[in-house]
């Protein structure tokens, strides 16, 4: 088939930077890595990026593909080239550029080596076997410990872009992985670390590592995990988690958001006194509703009915967050169950399999 | 002066990365060079698990653990290398846990054990289908721990080079990826840990990175390569792409099926069926393809049976591949599989210890050959093998270089002499592009010296060879002439090494008139031939190519029987 990609090549030598077009003849199970290996045989050998194993483990050839990241070598180019798109092949975001499709993972990796990426052991002997741990513990952090480093969703990371500094969702996923660990002993350490500056409280929730990590890592979810292990061991200083927590409390109290004390309970009352020029501004336009007296939802009995039953449910903490678990995995997966399809009888399934021996018993023949 | 570390480790997968830690943890200072960041390493895209007799899920033993080895291996592993494999490898997959690796769980929290070819216990420890993957990150986990404690790691320096002094190994000579540039590293002691060279064949599951360059690297420096000739072809590659599909799909009870869906295996191993022996498996679906009763060039990898909820908590990850790379959903139709080049039991010959025949340099992994795998490795003795061979080699490396001589002065000389080795391939403008001899290697590797190995098929892939290696030597155009990345230079240097490889194969397959394990020659000599062959192949490189002498295979309790499945 042939296959059409315009990639934006650049010199980190001189600065230079040119979107170059190719047209090139490709197998029709190629993928973007297979076109990208064309078009350095027998097109340009200048070209360069990163690949290895080319089957979405080694985490090498994350790139951007109009403008979204990628793992290049989970990308078929079959339906891409029969619409006739010329798709648009860039490094990845949010990290500096050495040469086309090549960046430097090392802000990346700084990043995951500041949430100290290694077991703190519980125990001060090592014992002599295994630890022995119930599987439905290990499983909390199943999805962290699927991440193979590839960067796309710090690529797309919108907060890193505002702020370099900001930990980012692979080194948070990262801490996840040891804070959600039964065998960590380090696990208030970490918390309180991740939640200073720059931590996890930074994140804007948009979701866009969710949604582009190609391995079903889902940071976001990571991260709201963290805040939550944080806030359920009192690590709550950040405005982050005050913010959070004065949700919850107005919710309960009042059964809807009261916003006028928002400000003050999230930011402190020296801060708020600051905003206050803003604030009156804003109850000029009709803006902010009266603080007092408080407006008590009239079915408020049914929010505070809502936390008695999470509260029965006793899932405090990481155990709280499966906000879009489920359908993110069914996303990860494609399975849905409910299809009902039968793998033996559709017109195009494979044949029944049989042991030979079997048929020779029921036929009576030897093959 | 050039950095100067007392271990030096070339490759960071899972060999290289835990010889660094035990290295590290046992005094030495230590700094390791990878072509590919560590966890890019192609140990990551191991799938089904790791050998241990732990006895979690039956009961078991090492003794049984080394008995199925040697068996596995066609009696022509090296039987005292292979009990201290089964002996000491679960303590190290203790260790592992202990660093928390995440691996997947019995109903009782322990380590979960799956069955696995040729195995007469479940044994293999695992973490779903992406166990390598596992012992990557937690791994890589342990050498960022110690990377804060004085372990230095050059993360994308190609080695092409050892640097031997008065019969000593004392550096590596390597290429900087980044900034370009020729850099000596010195170590007191080297650790090959480079991993194997799949990618001699176009249907492999290896990595692009597997290229075989510490092989060939200690071939030049006049170090034999033992069994060469043996590379196993993993019975589930997918169509075409050539893509692992892991031993575990069978070990959770999936069936391999030929067009009529007939269950072939049983008329080739009754007792074992799919969880036969890599080799035996591999040439029944040969033989099953050559005989029409294919798909495709392919057989069927069926899992329909196993259900959804099995298929998708125990093998995710190969749904996965096989949903993105084959367009197959396994819960609704069987994957298209066929044998594909996977892994080599031959390589650099080395003691228990990892040492190799120069003084200061050893090697581990697939590198390497001790050899623990003879003719024939079994499913999941390659993680443990990186693991105990691994950390042995760090600890000896250590030992040795805390107790040696400084390195000498000579390495400048030799880095300026690969500089100007460097530019002058930099320099070359006539010739043809590196992927013309690199694909026709793939395919007539494939063709001429794969599965079935025949007489005339032999000798005329010995031509190829020749024929490829001329049109290299007269010059391949490197069309980036760049210092940033520059991966252009190092693919041609790399071709280099296949082909050294490939010749010594080649040479060594067609002296070895018998077929063991993962050499089968159906069409001259179908049988094993202990009186003549019980004996491993030893490749030199003289001059301008391989020369072939004998060694002694080394027996402990097991004498060679018939092996049926």
């Amino acid at each position: 088939m042939q296959v059409g990609l315009k990639i934006w090549r650049y010199d980190s030598k001189t600065g230079d930077r040119a979107l170059r077009e190719y047209e090139i003849d490709a197998p029709e199970e190629a993928t973007l890595l297979d076109c990208l290996d064309i078009v350095k045989d027998k097109h340009d050998g200048s070209l360069a990026f990163r690949k290895s194993c080319r089957m979405m483990i080694c985490g090498s050839c994350g790139m951007r593909m109009d403008g979204g990241a990628v793992l290049a070598c989970k990308v078929r180019m079959y339906d891409i080239a029969q619409e006739g798109r010329v798709p648009v092949i860039a490094a990845m975001g949010n990290l500096p550029i050495v040469k086309d499709l090549v960046v430097d993972m090392d802000p990346f990796w700084e990043k995951m080596r500041a949430v100290d990426p290694y077991l703190k052991p519980r125990y001060d002997q090592a014992q002599e076997r295994e630890n022995v741990i119930p599987a439905p513990q290990m499983s909390v952090i199943h999805k962290e410990s699927l991440c193979i480093n590839c960067g796309c969703c710090v690529s797309e990371c919108n907060s890193m872009e505002v702020d370099p500094d900001f930990l980012g969702p692979a080194a948070l996923a990262k801490g996840m992985r040891f804070v959600g660990d039964p065998r960590d002993g380090a696990t208030i350490e970490r918390l309180e670390k991740y939640s200073e500056p720059h931590g996890l409280w930074d994140c804007t929730r948009c979701y866009f590592c969710s949604e582009r990590c190609p391995k079903g890592v889902d940071p976001r979810d990571a991260i709201a995990k963290l805040g939550a292990e944080a806030m359920k061991n009192g690590i709550d200083r950040d405005m982050g988690a005050k913010h959070a927590r004065w949700f919850v409390t107005s919710a309960k109290t009042t059964g809807w958001l009261r916003e006028t004390e928002l400000v003050p309970k999230t930011q402190g009352i020296v801060s708020s006194i600051r905003e206050m020029k803003f604030a009156m501004g804003l109850a000029v336009k009709g803006k902010v509703p009266p603080p007092f007296p408080p407006h008590v939802a009239a079915e408020v009995h049914e929010s505070r009915a809502l936390f008695d039953l999470v509260k029965s449910q006793d899932r405090n903490g990481a155990a709280g967050i499966v906000q879009g678990e489920k359908a993110l995995g069914r996303i990860e997966s494609h399975h849905d169950a409910s299809r009902g399809r039968d793998p033996y009888t559709e017109a195009d399934s494979a044949p029944r399999p049989y042991l030979p021996s079997e048929r020779e018993e029921t036929e009576g023949v030897t093959p | 002066m050039e950095p100067t570390y007392d271990v030096l480790v070339v490759g960071a997968g899972c060999a290289g990365m835990r010889a660094a830690i035990e290295a590290h943890d046992r005094g030495a200072s230590v700094g390791v060079i990878s072509k590919l960041h560590p966890t890019r390493s192609h140990s990551g895209a191991a799938e089904g698990g790791i050998n241990a007799a732990l006895g979690n899920t039956a009961e078991d033993s090492p003794e049984m653990h080394a008995f199925d080895t040697v068996k596995g291996s066609d009696y022509l592993g090296d039987q005292d290398a292979i009990e201290i494999l089964a002996a000491e490898a679960p303590g190290d997959i203790y260790q592992l846990e202990h660093w928390g690796a995440v691996f997947s769980r019995n109903g009782e929290g322990r380590l979960d054990q799956r069955p696995f070819g040729a195995a007469g216990s479940p044994r293999t420890v695992y973490a779903a289908d992406i166990t390598g993957h596992v012992l990557i990150q937690v791994l890589y986990e342990q050498l960022q721990r110690r990377m804060t404690q004085g372990m230095k790691v050059y993360e994308e320096f190609f080695a092409f080079r050892l640097l031997v002094e008065d019969g000593r190994c004392t550096g590596v000579i390597s290429w900087d990826l980044m900034n370009g540039g020729v850099t000596l590293i010195r170590g007191k002691s080297v650790i090959l840990a480079t991993g194997g060279v799949g990618r001699l064949y176009r249907a492999t599951t290896n990595a692009y990175a597997c290229t075989g360059d510490g092989m060939s690297m200690a071939l030049r420096e006049g170090l034999p390569l033992k069994d060469i000739e043996f590379m196993q072809f993993h019975p589930t590659t997918m169509y075409p792409s050539g893509i692992l599909i892991t031993e575990g799909c069978r070990g959770e009870g999936g069936y391999l099926i030929n067009k009529d869906g007939e269950r072939f295996m049983q008329r080739y191993a009754p007792n074992a069926l799919e969880l036969a022996s890599r080799d035996v498996v591999s040439r029944s679906e040969t033989t099953e393809i050559e005989a029409g009763r294919g798909v495709n060039g392919s057989v069927y990898l069926d899992l329909r049976h196993l259900g959804p909820e099995k298929i998708l908590t125990k093998l995710p990850g190969s749904r996965e591949l096989a949903m993105t790379y084959a367009g197959v959903d396994p819960i609704y139709a069987p994957i298209p599989v066929r044998p594909g080049a996977h892994y080599h039991m031959g390589g650099v010959e080395t003691d228990n210890q990892g040492l190799t025949g120069i003084e200061g340099l050893y090697a581990a992994g697939e590198v390497a050959c001790v050899s623990v795998h003879g003719a024939n490795r079994l499913g999941g003795n390659s993680l443990m093998e990186t693991i105990t061979f691994g950390r042995r080699s760090g600890h000896a490396a250590a030992e040795y270089a805390l107790g040696a001589p400084a390195v000498g002065n000579g390495g400048e000389a030799a880095r300026a002499d690969a500089e100007t080795w460097i530019k002058s391939l930099l320099g070359n403008t006539q010739g043809e592009r590196p992927w013309s001899i690199r694909d026709e290697l793939g395919q007539t590797m494939l063709d001429n010296f794969g599965v079935f190995r025949r007489p005339e098929k032999m000798e005329q892939q010995v031509e190829v060879i020749a024929g490829l290696r001329e049109r290299y030597d007269r010059g391949v155009v490197i069309e980036d002439k760049g210092d940033v990345f520059n991966t252009d230079l190092t693919q041609v240097i790399e071709l280099g090494y296949l082909l050294d490889i490939a010749s010594c194969m080649l040479q060594a397959g067609i002296a070895r008139k018998e077929s063991r394990g993962a050499h089968s020659r159906p069409y001259d000599f179908p049988e094993r031939d202990d009186a003549n062959f019980l004996r491993h192949s030893i490749s030199h490189w003289k001059g301008d190519g391989p020369e072939l002498t004998y060694g002694e295979v080394r027996m402990t309790k097991w004498e060679p029987m018939e092996r049926t499945y």
